[in-house]
Protein backbone atom coordinates (compact mmCIF):
# COMPACT_ATOMS: atom_id res chain seq x y z
CA UNK A 1 0.00 0.00 0.00
CA UNK A 2 0.96 3.62 -0.99
CA UNK A 3 -0.60 6.66 0.74
CA UNK A 4 -0.11 10.21 -0.39
CA UNK A 5 -1.51 13.29 1.70
CA UNK A 6 -2.55 16.43 -1.19
CA UNK A 7 -0.78 19.38 0.15
CA UNK A 8 -3.59 21.17 -1.62
CA UNK A 9 -6.24 19.58 -0.09
CA UNK A 10 -5.05 19.79 3.55
CA UNK A 11 -6.18 21.98 5.77
CA UNK A 12 -5.00 20.73 9.31
CA UNK A 13 -7.99 18.32 10.91
CA UNK A 14 -5.22 16.38 12.30
CA UNK A 15 -7.45 13.45 12.03
CA UNK A 16 -5.16 11.26 10.34
CA UNK A 17 -2.50 11.78 12.66
CA UNK A 18 -5.05 11.14 15.59
CA UNK A 19 -5.97 7.65 13.86
CA UNK A 20 -2.69 6.97 12.53
CA UNK A 21 0.34 8.74 14.59
CA UNK A 22 2.97 6.48 12.90
CA UNK A 23 2.26 7.23 9.23
CA UNK A 24 1.42 10.70 9.57
CA UNK A 25 3.09 13.58 10.78
CA UNK A 26 1.92 17.36 11.04
CA UNK A 27 3.50 20.51 10.05
CA UNK A 28 5.08 21.77 13.25
CA UNK A 29 3.53 25.65 12.06
CA UNK A 30 0.21 24.64 10.23
CA UNK A 31 -0.49 21.20 11.54
CA UNK A 32 -0.76 20.50 8.02
CA UNK A 33 -0.07 17.03 7.01
CA UNK A 34 2.67 14.49 5.21
CA UNK A 35 3.09 10.81 5.11
CA UNK A 36 6.22 9.98 7.77
CA UNK A 37 6.77 6.80 4.60
CA UNK A 38 5.11 6.29 1.66
CA UNK A 39 4.73 2.86 1.62
CA UNK A 40 1.92 1.52 4.51
CA UNK A 41 3.47 -1.62 6.47
CA UNK A 42 0.98 -4.60 6.52
CA UNK A 43 0.47 -3.77 10.32
CA UNK A 44 -0.77 0.26 9.69
CA UNK A 45 -3.05 -0.29 6.67
CA UNK A 46 -5.96 -0.56 8.63
CA UNK A 47 -5.02 2.45 10.53
CA UNK A 48 -4.65 4.06 7.00
CA UNK A 49 -7.57 3.39 5.68
CA UNK A 50 -9.33 4.61 8.31
CA UNK A 51 -7.56 7.87 8.22
CA UNK A 52 -8.85 8.23 4.61
CA UNK A 53 -12.99 7.21 5.20
CA UNK A 54 -12.10 9.87 8.27
CA UNK A 55 -10.67 13.20 6.50
CA UNK A 56 -12.79 15.85 6.40
CA UNK A 57 -11.01 17.42 3.13
CA UNK A 58 -10.92 13.59 1.61
CA UNK A 59 -7.10 14.61 0.96
CA UNK A 60 -5.51 11.57 1.92
CA UNK A 61 -5.58 8.84 -1.03
CA UNK A 62 -3.78 4.92 -1.05
CA UNK A 63 -3.12 3.14 -4.00
CA UNK B 1 -40.87 27.91 -23.42
CA UNK B 2 -37.73 26.90 -21.22
CA UNK B 3 -37.23 28.74 -18.15
CA UNK B 4 -35.62 32.13 -17.47
CA UNK B 5 -32.96 30.78 -15.39
CA UNK B 6 -31.81 34.51 -14.40
CA UNK B 7 -34.67 35.54 -12.68
CA UNK B 8 -36.71 33.61 -9.06
CA UNK B 9 -36.75 29.93 -11.88
CA UNK B 10 -33.70 29.48 -10.73
CA UNK B 11 -34.32 29.69 -7.31
CA UNK B 12 -35.55 25.66 -7.30
CA UNK B 13 -36.16 23.55 -5.48
CA UNK B 14 -37.51 26.04 -2.39
CA UNK B 15 -37.83 25.24 1.44
CA UNK B 16 -38.21 27.84 3.77
CA UNK B 17 -35.62 27.48 6.62
CA UNK B 18 -35.32 29.81 9.39
CA UNK B 19 -32.21 28.38 11.74
CA UNK B 20 -33.39 31.66 14.34
CA UNK B 21 -37.01 30.03 15.45
CA UNK B 22 -37.27 27.72 18.35
CA UNK B 23 -39.11 25.53 16.17
CA UNK B 24 -35.47 24.61 14.37
CA UNK B 25 -33.97 24.19 17.24
CA UNK B 26 -36.86 21.54 18.51
CA UNK B 27 -37.48 20.15 14.69
CA UNK B 28 -33.48 19.58 14.04
CA UNK B 29 -33.74 15.80 13.29
CA UNK B 30 -36.65 16.19 11.31
CA UNK B 31 -35.97 19.13 9.19
CA UNK B 32 -32.84 17.78 8.49
CA UNK B 33 -33.81 14.33 7.54
CA UNK B 34 -36.66 16.30 4.95
CA UNK B 35 -34.39 18.70 3.90
CA UNK B 36 -31.86 16.19 2.85
CA UNK B 37 -34.20 13.72 1.69
CA UNK B 38 -35.92 16.37 -0.99
CA UNK B 39 -34.26 19.25 -1.31
CA UNK B 40 -30.30 19.08 0.41
CA UNK B 41 -29.61 22.36 -1.18
CA UNK B 42 -32.58 24.74 -1.59
CA UNK B 43 -33.48 28.17 -1.73
CA UNK B 44 -35.37 29.91 1.05
CA UNK B 45 -36.85 33.41 0.89
CA UNK B 46 -36.04 33.91 4.45
CA UNK B 47 -33.56 36.72 5.68
CA UNK B 48 -33.58 38.33 2.62
CA UNK B 49 -33.09 35.31 0.70
CA UNK B 50 -30.79 33.00 0.54
CA UNK B 51 -29.45 29.06 -0.17
CA UNK B 52 -29.51 26.52 2.32
CA UNK B 53 -26.92 23.64 1.88
CA UNK B 54 -27.98 20.55 3.71
CA UNK B 55 -26.73 17.46 2.39
CA UNK B 56 -23.02 16.07 3.08
CA UNK B 57 -22.38 16.20 -0.63
CA UNK B 58 -23.68 19.49 -1.48
CA UNK B 59 -22.49 21.31 1.59
CA UNK B 60 -18.91 19.65 0.94
CA UNK B 61 -18.48 20.54 -2.85
CA UNK B 62 -19.56 24.32 -1.80
CA UNK B 63 -17.62 24.59 0.86
CA UNK B 64 -14.35 23.95 -0.73
CA UNK B 65 -14.94 25.69 -3.91
CA UNK B 66 -13.39 28.60 -2.51
CA UNK B 67 -12.48 30.49 -5.69
CA UNK B 68 -16.67 30.68 -6.64
CA UNK B 69 -17.00 31.68 -2.30
CA UNK B 70 -16.43 35.06 -0.84
CA UNK B 71 -16.89 35.23 2.97
CA UNK B 72 -15.64 38.77 2.65
CA UNK B 73 -17.58 41.31 4.83
CA UNK B 74 -17.22 44.59 3.46
CA UNK B 75 -18.46 47.27 5.97
CA UNK B 76 -17.29 50.33 4.90
CA UNK B 77 -18.39 49.07 1.11
CA UNK B 78 -14.96 49.51 -0.02
CA UNK B 79 -15.29 46.38 -2.46
CA UNK B 80 -18.70 44.09 -3.29
CA UNK B 81 -20.56 45.03 -0.02
CA UNK B 82 -20.81 41.44 0.56
CA UNK B 83 -22.09 41.18 3.90
CA UNK B 84 -19.84 38.55 5.57
CA UNK B 85 -20.60 34.87 7.06
CA UNK B 86 -23.93 36.37 9.28
CA UNK B 87 -26.90 35.87 8.00
CA UNK B 88 -28.66 37.60 8.63
CA UNK B 89 -26.32 40.67 8.83
CA UNK B 90 -26.81 42.37 12.00
CA UNK B 91 -28.47 45.54 12.60
CA UNK B 92 -25.56 46.52 15.26
CA UNK B 93 -22.12 46.16 15.55
CA UNK B 94 -20.79 46.57 11.86
CA UNK B 95 -17.34 45.13 12.14
CA UNK B 96 -15.69 43.08 9.89
CA UNK B 97 -15.15 39.46 11.65
CA UNK B 98 -11.51 39.00 11.36
CA UNK B 99 -9.67 36.75 9.08
CA UNK B 100 -13.24 35.05 8.55
CA UNK B 101 -14.69 37.08 6.81
CA UNK B 102 -11.71 37.64 4.41
CA UNK B 103 -10.69 36.10 1.34
CA UNK B 104 -7.27 35.29 0.08
CA UNK B 105 -4.75 36.64 0.14
CA UNK B 106 -5.26 38.82 3.30
CA UNK B 107 -6.96 35.50 5.24
CA UNK B 108 -4.00 33.78 4.38
CA UNK B 109 -1.43 36.12 5.43
CA UNK B 110 -3.25 36.31 8.56
CA UNK B 111 -3.43 32.65 9.35
CA UNK B 112 0.25 32.55 8.36
CA UNK B 113 0.59 35.13 11.19
CA UNK B 114 -0.87 33.47 13.64
CA UNK B 115 -0.77 29.48 13.22
CA UNK B 116 2.98 28.93 14.93
CA UNK B 117 0.62 29.86 17.99
CA UNK B 118 -2.08 27.48 17.12
CA UNK B 119 -0.93 24.57 15.78
CA UNK B 120 -0.94 21.11 17.31
CA UNK B 121 2.38 21.53 18.29
CA UNK B 122 1.81 25.14 19.79
CA UNK B 123 -1.60 24.11 21.09
CA UNK B 124 0.73 21.08 23.49
CA UNK B 125 2.97 23.37 25.00
CA UNK B 126 -0.53 24.55 26.82
CA UNK B 127 -1.60 20.98 28.03
CA UNK B 128 0.15 21.98 31.54
CA UNK B 129 -1.76 24.95 31.91
CA UNK B 130 -5.01 23.53 30.86
CA UNK B 131 -4.90 21.07 33.38
CA UNK B 132 -4.54 23.08 36.34
CA UNK B 133 -7.04 25.77 35.65
CA UNK B 134 -9.02 22.55 35.35
CA UNK B 135 -7.88 21.60 38.98
CA UNK B 136 -8.64 25.06 40.41
CA UNK B 137 -11.75 24.64 38.81
CA UNK B 138 -13.08 21.84 40.42
CA UNK B 139 -11.24 22.07 43.58
CA UNK B 140 -13.61 25.41 43.76
CA UNK B 141 -16.34 23.13 43.97
CA UNK B 142 -15.44 19.35 44.80
CA UNK B 143 -16.11 19.96 48.16
CA UNK B 144 -19.47 21.21 48.19
CA UNK B 145 -21.06 18.13 45.59
CA UNK B 146 -22.35 21.20 43.62
CA UNK B 147 -21.34 22.20 40.32
CA UNK B 148 -22.70 24.24 36.80
CA UNK B 149 -20.74 22.92 34.62
CA UNK B 150 -20.90 26.03 32.62
CA UNK B 151 -20.56 28.58 34.67
CA UNK B 152 -18.13 26.71 37.20
CA UNK B 153 -15.72 24.91 34.33
CA UNK B 154 -16.54 24.96 30.80
CA UNK B 155 -17.29 29.03 30.57
CA UNK B 156 -13.56 29.45 33.00
CA UNK B 157 -10.75 27.48 31.23
CA UNK B 158 -11.14 28.10 27.38
CA UNK B 159 -11.80 31.26 28.67
CA UNK B 160 -8.50 32.03 30.88
CA UNK B 161 -6.51 30.00 28.41
CA UNK B 162 -7.75 32.03 25.11
CA UNK B 163 -6.38 35.18 26.81
CA UNK B 164 -3.08 33.61 27.90
CA UNK B 165 -2.29 32.95 23.95
CA UNK B 166 -3.60 36.05 23.34
CA UNK B 167 -0.96 38.19 25.84
CA UNK B 168 -4.06 39.43 27.69
CA UNK B 169 -3.42 39.41 31.57
CA UNK B 170 -5.53 36.16 32.62
CA UNK B 171 -7.14 38.01 35.11
CA UNK B 172 -9.33 39.80 32.46
CA UNK B 173 -11.38 37.02 32.05
CA UNK B 174 -14.04 37.83 33.49
CA UNK B 175 -14.36 41.12 31.67
CA UNK B 176 -14.65 39.37 28.34
CA UNK B 177 -16.98 36.27 29.67
CA UNK B 178 -19.76 37.66 29.85
CA UNK B 179 -20.46 39.39 26.61
CA UNK B 180 -18.73 36.48 24.84
CA UNK B 181 -21.52 34.02 25.86
CA UNK B 182 -24.25 36.74 26.23
CA UNK B 183 -24.02 38.45 23.34
CA UNK B 184 -24.55 35.25 21.53
CA UNK B 185 -27.69 33.95 23.47
CA UNK B 186 -29.41 37.02 24.22
CA UNK B 187 -32.11 37.89 21.15
CA UNK B 188 -31.67 41.32 20.10
CA UNK B 189 -35.07 42.40 21.19
CA UNK B 190 -34.35 40.79 24.49
CA UNK B 191 -34.61 43.53 27.65
CA UNK B 192 -31.37 42.19 28.84
CA UNK B 193 -29.65 43.22 25.65
CA UNK B 194 -28.77 46.87 26.89
CA UNK B 195 -26.86 45.67 30.09
CA UNK B 196 -25.35 42.78 27.08
CA UNK B 197 -24.07 46.02 25.06
CA UNK B 198 -22.55 48.07 28.19
CA UNK B 199 -20.29 44.36 28.80
CA UNK B 200 -19.52 44.27 24.95
CA UNK B 201 -18.24 48.15 25.33
CA UNK B 202 -16.27 47.12 28.45
CA UNK B 203 -14.82 44.05 26.05
CA UNK B 204 -13.84 46.83 22.98
CA UNK B 205 -12.37 48.84 25.42
CA UNK B 206 -10.28 46.59 27.10
CA UNK B 207 -9.20 45.20 24.08
CA UNK B 208 -8.60 48.28 22.52
CA UNK B 209 -6.23 48.79 25.61
CA UNK B 210 -4.40 45.67 25.34
CA UNK B 211 -3.53 46.08 21.69
CA UNK B 212 -2.46 49.62 22.57
CA UNK B 213 -0.45 48.44 24.91
CA UNK B 214 1.14 45.80 23.02
CA UNK B 215 2.26 47.59 20.43
CA UNK B 216 3.95 50.00 22.76
CA UNK B 217 5.35 47.64 25.25
CA UNK B 218 5.27 44.21 22.83
CA UNK B 219 4.60 41.04 24.78
CA UNK B 220 4.05 37.46 23.20
CA UNK B 221 1.14 36.12 22.26
CA UNK B 222 -1.43 36.34 18.93
CA UNK B 223 -2.00 39.92 19.59
CA UNK B 224 1.40 40.87 19.79
CA UNK B 225 1.68 38.54 16.37
CA UNK B 226 -0.99 40.87 15.00
CA UNK B 227 0.23 44.28 15.80
CA UNK B 228 3.42 42.53 13.97
CA UNK B 229 1.55 41.14 10.98
CA UNK B 230 1.48 42.96 7.13
CA UNK B 231 -1.31 42.00 5.63
CA UNK B 232 -2.34 42.91 1.36
CA UNK B 233 1.29 44.72 1.79
CA UNK B 234 0.33 47.54 5.03
CA UNK B 235 -0.26 47.66 8.49
CA UNK B 236 -3.64 46.61 8.92
CA UNK B 237 -5.91 49.72 10.87
CA UNK B 238 -6.86 49.26 14.62
CA UNK B 239 -10.63 48.81 13.76
CA UNK B 240 -9.77 45.61 11.63
CA UNK B 241 -7.25 44.57 14.16
CA UNK B 242 -9.67 44.46 17.33
CA UNK B 243 -12.31 42.35 14.44
CA UNK B 244 -9.62 39.82 14.36
CA UNK B 245 -9.49 39.58 18.54
CA UNK B 246 -12.80 39.74 18.60
CA UNK B 247 -13.26 36.73 16.51
CA UNK B 248 -10.59 35.10 18.56
CA UNK B 249 -12.35 35.86 21.97
CA UNK B 250 -15.80 34.55 19.66
CA UNK B 251 -14.05 31.19 18.63
CA UNK B 252 -12.35 30.31 21.95
CA UNK B 253 -14.81 30.92 24.49
CA UNK B 254 -18.85 30.27 23.30
CA UNK B 255 -17.73 27.22 20.99
CA UNK B 256 -15.61 24.81 23.31
CA UNK B 257 -17.77 25.93 26.40
CA UNK B 258 -20.77 24.60 24.11
CA UNK B 259 -19.31 21.16 23.12
CA UNK B 260 -17.82 20.29 26.80
CA UNK B 261 -21.61 21.33 28.51
CA UNK B 262 -23.40 19.15 25.95
CA UNK B 263 -20.93 16.21 26.61
CA UNK B 264 -21.13 16.62 30.40
CA UNK B 265 -25.26 16.50 29.85
CA UNK B 266 -25.30 13.46 27.36
CA UNK B 267 -22.44 11.25 29.60
CA UNK B 268 -24.81 12.22 32.89
CA UNK B 269 -27.80 10.21 30.88
CA UNK B 270 -25.63 7.51 29.71
CA UNK B 271 -23.89 6.14 32.86
CA UNK B 272 -22.80 2.99 31.30
CA UNK B 273 -21.28 5.27 28.22
CA UNK B 274 -19.47 7.48 30.84
CA UNK B 275 -18.16 4.46 32.73
CA UNK B 276 -16.20 3.17 29.20
CA UNK B 277 -15.40 6.31 27.93
CA UNK B 278 -13.05 6.94 31.99
CA UNK B 279 -12.10 3.31 31.64
CA UNK B 280 -11.53 3.37 28.08
CA UNK B 281 -9.94 6.67 27.07
CA UNK B 282 -6.78 5.89 25.82
CA UNK B 283 -8.40 4.13 22.86
CA UNK B 284 -11.83 5.95 23.20
CA UNK B 285 -11.62 9.59 24.13
CA UNK B 286 -10.49 10.84 20.51
CA UNK B 287 -13.23 9.19 18.96
CA UNK B 288 -15.72 9.92 21.65
CA UNK B 289 -14.48 14.42 21.08
CA UNK B 290 -15.15 13.68 17.21
CA UNK B 291 -18.39 11.96 17.96
CA UNK B 292 -19.53 14.50 19.90
CA UNK B 293 -17.97 17.62 17.70
CA UNK B 294 -20.11 16.09 14.91
CA UNK B 295 -23.04 15.29 17.07
CA UNK B 296 -23.00 18.90 18.78
CA UNK B 297 -21.85 21.10 16.20
CA UNK B 298 -21.23 23.84 18.51
CA UNK B 299 -20.88 26.15 15.24
CA UNK B 300 -23.84 24.62 13.29
CA UNK B 301 -22.75 26.48 9.85
CA UNK B 302 -21.26 29.65 8.12
CA UNK B 303 -22.60 31.84 5.60
CA UNK B 304 -20.79 32.83 2.13
CA UNK B 305 -21.40 35.08 -0.88
CA UNK B 306 -21.54 33.67 -4.31
CA UNK B 307 -18.64 35.94 -5.91
CA UNK B 308 -18.77 34.59 -9.47
CA UNK B 309 -22.18 32.98 -11.55
CA UNK B 310 -21.77 29.58 -11.53
CA UNK B 311 -23.28 25.85 -11.34
CA UNK B 312 -22.08 23.92 -8.36
CA UNK B 313 -23.94 20.91 -6.80
CA UNK B 314 -26.49 21.09 -9.67
CA UNK B 315 -27.55 24.64 -8.85
CA UNK B 316 -26.82 27.45 -11.42
CA UNK B 317 -26.29 30.65 -8.50
CA UNK B 318 -25.54 34.05 -9.86
CA UNK B 319 -22.72 36.55 -8.53
CA UNK B 320 -24.21 37.83 -4.89
CA UNK B 321 -26.59 35.00 -4.13
CA UNK B 322 -26.26 34.08 -0.06
CA UNK B 323 -25.44 30.83 0.77
CA UNK B 324 -25.76 29.06 4.47
CA UNK B 325 -23.38 25.84 4.59
CA UNK B 326 -24.73 24.07 7.91
CA UNK B 327 -21.89 22.00 9.25
CA UNK B 328 -24.15 20.73 11.71
CA UNK B 329 -27.05 19.11 8.75
CA UNK B 330 -23.95 17.44 7.08
CA UNK B 331 -22.83 16.02 9.53
CA UNK B 332 -26.57 14.66 10.17
CA UNK B 333 -26.54 12.61 6.24
CA UNK B 334 -27.62 8.97 6.64
CA UNK B 335 -25.07 8.79 3.31
CA UNK B 336 -21.89 9.53 5.16
CA UNK B 337 -22.88 8.32 8.74
CA UNK B 338 -24.76 5.34 9.84
CA UNK B 339 -27.31 6.01 12.44
CA UNK B 340 -26.51 9.73 12.44
CA UNK B 341 -29.18 10.73 14.93
CA UNK B 342 -27.29 8.27 17.36
CA UNK B 343 -24.14 8.64 19.12
CA UNK B 344 -21.07 6.09 18.98
CA UNK B 345 -18.12 7.09 20.88
CA UNK B 346 -16.09 4.94 18.77
CA UNK B 347 -17.97 5.81 15.65
CA UNK B 348 -15.11 5.18 12.61
CA UNK B 349 -15.31 7.25 9.34
CA UNK B 350 -15.95 10.33 10.95
CA UNK B 351 -15.47 13.24 8.65
CA UNK B 352 -17.70 15.86 10.68
CA UNK B 353 -17.68 19.55 9.28
CA UNK B 354 -17.93 20.94 12.75
CA UNK B 355 -14.59 23.46 12.27
CA UNK B 356 -15.56 23.68 9.07
CA UNK B 357 -13.73 22.93 5.41
CA UNK B 358 -11.40 24.25 3.35
CA UNK B 359 -9.43 27.16 3.68
CA UNK B 360 -11.42 28.54 6.27
CA UNK B 361 -10.93 25.96 8.91
CA UNK B 362 -10.93 26.62 12.47
CA UNK B 363 -7.74 28.26 12.90
CA UNK B 364 -8.41 27.46 17.14
CA UNK B 365 -9.64 23.74 16.11
CA UNK B 366 -6.63 22.36 18.18
CA UNK B 367 -6.76 24.83 20.95
CA UNK B 368 -10.67 23.13 21.29
CA UNK B 369 -9.74 19.34 21.38
CA UNK B 370 -6.92 19.71 23.92
CA UNK B 371 -9.00 21.80 26.49
CA UNK B 372 -12.16 19.72 26.14
CA UNK B 373 -10.60 16.67 26.94
CA UNK B 374 -9.13 18.04 29.90
CA UNK B 375 -12.56 19.28 31.02
CA UNK B 376 -14.04 15.85 30.72
CA UNK B 377 -11.11 13.40 31.96
CA UNK B 378 -10.88 16.26 35.03
CA UNK B 379 -14.68 15.66 35.50
CA UNK B 380 -14.27 12.24 35.02
CA UNK B 381 -11.71 11.48 36.94
CA UNK B 382 -12.54 13.37 40.18
CA UNK B 383 -16.14 13.78 39.96
CA UNK B 384 -17.07 10.20 38.11
CA UNK B 385 -20.90 9.52 39.11
CA UNK B 386 -21.74 13.61 38.60
CA UNK B 387 -25.54 14.09 38.49
CA UNK B 388 -26.90 16.68 36.09
CA UNK B 389 -30.27 18.18 37.40
CA UNK B 390 -32.29 18.29 34.27
CA UNK B 391 -34.80 21.10 35.48
CA UNK B 392 -31.43 23.50 35.76
CA UNK B 393 -29.99 22.74 32.42
CA UNK B 394 -30.67 25.68 30.07
CA UNK B 395 -29.97 25.19 26.74
CA UNK B 396 -29.74 28.35 24.45
CA UNK B 397 -33.29 28.96 23.28
CA UNK B 398 -32.43 28.85 19.49
CA UNK B 399 -29.14 27.78 17.70
CA UNK B 400 -28.61 29.84 14.72
CA UNK B 401 -25.34 30.74 15.79
CA UNK B 402 -23.85 28.33 18.67
CA UNK B 403 -25.78 25.77 19.58
CA UNK B 404 -25.31 26.21 23.22
CA UNK B 405 -25.84 26.25 27.12
CA UNK B 406 -26.20 28.73 29.45
CA UNK B 407 -26.16 26.11 33.12
CA UNK B 408 -25.90 23.05 33.54
CA UNK B 409 -26.16 22.51 37.06
CA UNK B 410 -24.73 19.44 38.89
CA UNK B 411 -24.28 17.15 41.96
CA UNK B 412 -21.67 14.14 43.10
CA UNK B 413 -20.92 13.23 46.31
CA UNK B 414 -18.08 15.31 47.54
CA UNK B 415 -14.41 15.04 47.70
CA UNK B 416 -10.84 16.93 48.85
CA UNK B 417 -9.42 19.03 47.40
CA UNK B 418 -5.98 18.80 45.39
CA UNK B 419 -4.54 22.24 45.76
CA UNK B 420 -5.27 26.09 45.76
CA UNK B 421 -8.34 27.61 44.26
CA UNK B 422 -9.12 29.56 41.06
CA UNK B 423 -7.51 33.30 41.49
CA UNK B 424 -4.73 31.89 43.32
CA UNK B 425 -4.19 29.37 40.43
CA UNK B 426 -5.32 32.07 37.84
CA UNK B 427 -2.36 34.18 39.42
CA UNK B 428 0.45 31.01 39.49
CA UNK B 429 -0.71 30.89 35.74
CA UNK B 430 0.41 34.36 34.94
CA UNK B 431 3.57 34.11 36.43
CA UNK B 432 4.26 31.29 34.19
CA UNK B 433 3.41 33.31 31.20
CA UNK B 434 5.53 35.85 31.83
CA UNK B 435 8.32 33.73 33.33
CA UNK B 436 8.39 31.08 30.76
CA UNK B 437 7.41 33.73 27.99
CA UNK B 438 4.56 30.71 27.22
CA UNK B 439 2.87 32.98 24.35
CA UNK B 440 5.62 32.73 22.12
CA UNK B 441 5.38 31.14 19.00
CA UNK B 442 6.03 27.25 18.46
CA UNK B 443 8.99 28.59 15.94
CA UNK B 444 10.24 30.28 18.83
CA UNK B 445 9.21 28.30 21.86
CA UNK B 446 8.93 24.58 21.95
CA UNK B 447 9.21 22.87 25.53
CA UNK B 448 5.94 22.06 27.27
CA UNK B 449 4.89 25.01 29.94
CA UNK B 450 6.09 24.14 33.43
CA UNK B 451 3.49 24.97 36.53
CA UNK B 452 4.46 23.52 39.92
CA UNK B 453 3.46 26.10 42.27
Amino acid sequence: MHVTVDPERCQGHTLCAMIAPQMFELDEVDGHSSPVTGTVPAGQQDKVREAVRSCPEQAIAIS
Amino acid sequence: MSPDLSGDDRKQPRYEFDRHTPEYRHQFEAITQEMQANCPLAWSDTHGGHWVAAGNREVFELARAAGYLSNDHDVHGERRGYQGITIPTPAEMQIQGGFLEMDPPGQREYRQALNPYLSPAAVARWLPVAAELVRACLDEKIGTGQIDFVDDLANIVPAVLTLAMMGIPLSHWSIYCEPAHASVYTPPDSPAMARVRDTQIAMFEDMYAQLLAIRASPRPGLIGALTQAEINGRRPDDMELLGVMLLLVGGGFDTTTALTAHALEWLSGHPAERDRLSRDRDTLLNSATEEFLRYFAPAPGDGRTIAQDCELAGVRFREGDRLWLSWAMANRDPAVFENPNDIDLARTGNRHYSFGLGIHRCIGSNMARMVFKQMVTGVLDRMPGYQCDPAGAEHYQTIGVIQGMRHLPATFPPGPRLGPGLDETIAAMQRACDGQRLAEPVTVRKAAAEVGL
